[in-house]
């Protein structure tokens, strides 16, 4: 029973693991570019959502569009100024431009607002449904269900509007796609920022059951790679069935290791599927 | 020959420098720390830079010098000279290790693999308290002041060491990069299929180039933590504070030159130390930002590093071109 408990858990978890890692797998697919700031993204997410929890005493879970549409407007700002530059820079450069942006963004918020933890209160926050002898969290499945809600209109978007279809050519082949008169520079644009906005839209969302302080990205990222890693890096697809994978293991984990030795499994796992098979388990390339 | 000369004469200032500070000063250990950055940089080029693979793990081998030699010490009484060796040899086999299944991976995914092995360690040397002390952290422990023991009153000869610790491992550098494994290096790094097809082993030259790279990062550990005194899992085995440092001190300079990480870590260290005297008690977080805003400026306005400053400066002078 505590295994099929650690199963639900683990889905309703990696379910919002999916959702933050989608924009990691959606920036590279189309630019190839991994963005080693994209959990700074979620803290930021996180704080609009307090902020607005806090001032405006709206839910946080309701905040999740504002989260959105914050991170949208700065990712378009940052990739039309800083990533679009080194777009054609050897990996080096693309990867330590992202870590800079990563200290940037972690030590502004550290000076804007001070290291103190920060958290919210619902009155759903507590609450578990029971299905017999099984608990359902509340915040877990509000959480889930606001990520499939996202993941489902994402999909819509990528399939159905121009956008979306401008994007996914650019991603395939970036030269023909601008024969075909699509502005490259302007679909990465909207790759990097609708990432980056995907991101924290999961960090709003999950609110009512974690805590943000400006350091809180360090706890994802590793973990936001895995999930990439697992489906393959530049499949969305992929990145769906990883999350809902990291989120399994980590619930599993949790029944047999210590606490701390949680991170370490995810760790393991990432390294050998990079070691065995680097295009992910799932086996799309980009 | 005019290189050796200049070589030369950069090393008796730098022995000369010291005797400048005050001795139980402020300055004189932020030298120190300064060379120790700057050595680990030059070893973490060797891999980094000369064979192309950006390590985002570097702190893996770091923090196994300090563990080792700091456990030999207090478990068994050896000399952290000894203690520094056999780090060397863990850190050489640690690289090995882990360069086995990530060896062929490139970029964005080899830096990725390597991030996550130092992560790994920082949480086993967090988790295997009786081996470490866990996170509470661990100090050297006193031992009477003589060569031998590698303990001493003053900063001084930790000075001294850190200087020839930098100039051995630049030699170290230089010499790899000038012999046949450089040239090789060179050829994987222009085209790997190329170098393959010529009959290059590539997997046992990165191999090779890792081991080196892995074991001299463990001595240096081993330097550092018997200035530093007192240090922890998060501390050694630190993304941010080691592995990215290094790989920073590295670029910022000029990725795959000799004077690269020298350049690299005499601008970044002492301006990080400066910062932080100025503003961790008014502004937290505000010199970290400017390091940040530095990294990303240096990157977008020279992504060959500062070395490539000097080139054109003198290429503005002698009329030639610059590289």
């Amino acid at each position: 029973m505590a295994f099929i408990q650690a199963v639900i858990d683990g889905l309703l978890i990696g379910g919002v693991y999916a959702v933050i890692s989608i924009g990691l797998t959606l920036v590279y697919g189309v630019m190839g570019i991994i963005n080693f700031a994209q959990a700074e993204f979620l803290m930021i997410g996180m704080l609009v959502a307090w902020f607005a929890w806090a001032f405006l005493g709206l839910d946080p879970v309701l905040a999740a569009p504002l989260s959105f549409t914050v991170a949208f407007v700065i990712g378009w700002f940052v990739q039309g100024q800083l990533i679009s530059r080194v777009l054609k820079a050897p990996s080096v450069a693309q990867i330590f431009l992202t870590v800079g942006l990563l200290i940037v963004i972690e030590n502004s918020a550290l000076l804007a607002f001070g290291s103190q933890f920060r958290s919210v209160t619902t009155w759903y926050q507590t609450i578990s449904l029971s299905l017999g002898p099984l608990f359902v969290s509340v915040p877990y499945l509000i959480a889930f269900a606001m990520s499939l809600a996202c993941g489902v209109a994402l999909w819509w978007f990528m399939r159905t509007s121009w956008f979306g279809r401008a994007m996914r050519a650019t991603a395939q082949n970036p030269g023909a796609a601008q024969l075909m008169g699509i502005d490259s520079a302007l679909m990465y644009r909207i790759a990097f920022a609708l990432g980056v906005g995907l991101t924290a839209f999961g960090g709003a969302v999950i609110m009512p059951y974690v805590t943000v302080y400006p350091g809180v990205g360090g706890q994802y990222v590793v973990l936001m790679f895995t999930v990439v890693v697992l489906g393959g890096l530049g499949s969305v697809a992929g990145a769906v069935a990883g999350g809902l994978a990291v989120g399994v293991i980590q619930a599993l984990s949790a029944l047999v290791f210590p606490i701390q030795l949680q991170n370490l499994v995810l760790f393991v796992v990432f390294i050998l599927v990079l070691a065995v098979r680097p295009q992910g388990l799932v086996g799309a390339s980009r | 020959m005019k290189r050796w000369i200049a070589f030369a004469i950069v090393v008796v200032v730098a022995c000369l420098l010291p005797l400048a500070l005050d001795p139980r000063g402020y300055w004189i250990r932020v030298l120190t720390f300064t060379l120790l950055f700057a050595a680990m940089a030059q070893a973490w080029n060797i891999i980094g830079g000369l064979a192309n693979q950006t390590s985002l793990g570097h702190a893996a081998f770091f923090g196994i010098g300090a563990y080792t030699s700091t456990i030999l010490l207090l478990k068994f009484g050896l000399s952290p000279w000894i203690g520094m060796v056999a780090g060397g040899v863990f850190g050489g086999v640690a690289a090995f290790i882990i360069a086995i299944p990530t060896m062929r991976l490139q970029g964005h995914y080899f830096a990725l693999a390597t991030l996550a092995f130092g992560e790994v360690m920082r949480v086993i040397a967090n988790v295997w308290v009786s081996l470490t002390g866990g996170p509470g952290g661990t100090s050297i422990p006193f031992s009477p002041p003589s060569f031998a023991n590698y303990s001493f009153k003053l900063l001084l000869p930790h000075t001294y060491i850190a200087i020839a610790a930098l100039v051995i491992t630049t030699l170290i550098f230089e010499w790899i990069q000038r012999g046949a494994m450089g040239y090789r290096l060179r050829a994987i790094k222009e085209n790997p299929s190329a170098a393959e097809v010529i009959g290059i082993d590539t997997t046992r030259v990165k191999l090779q180039a890792a081991v080196i790279s892995g074991a001299l990062m463990a001595m240096l550990g081993t330097l550092y933590v018997q200035v530093a005194v007192f240090f922890d899992p998060d501390t050694v085995f630190s993304a941010a504070g080691i592995s990215i440092r290094v790989a920073l001190v590295a670029i910022l300079g000029g990725i795959g030159t000799a004077i690269g990480p020298i350049l690299g870590a005499f601008f970044i260290i002492p301006l990080e130390e400066l910062m932080n005297e100025w503003f961790s008690s008014s502004a937290a977080g505000l010199s970290q930002l400017i390091f940040g805003l530095i990294l990303i400026v240096v990157i977008l306005w020279r992504p060959h590093g500062f070395v490539t400053v000097f080139r054109s400066l003198r290429a503005k002078f002698t009329g030639g071109t610059a590289r």
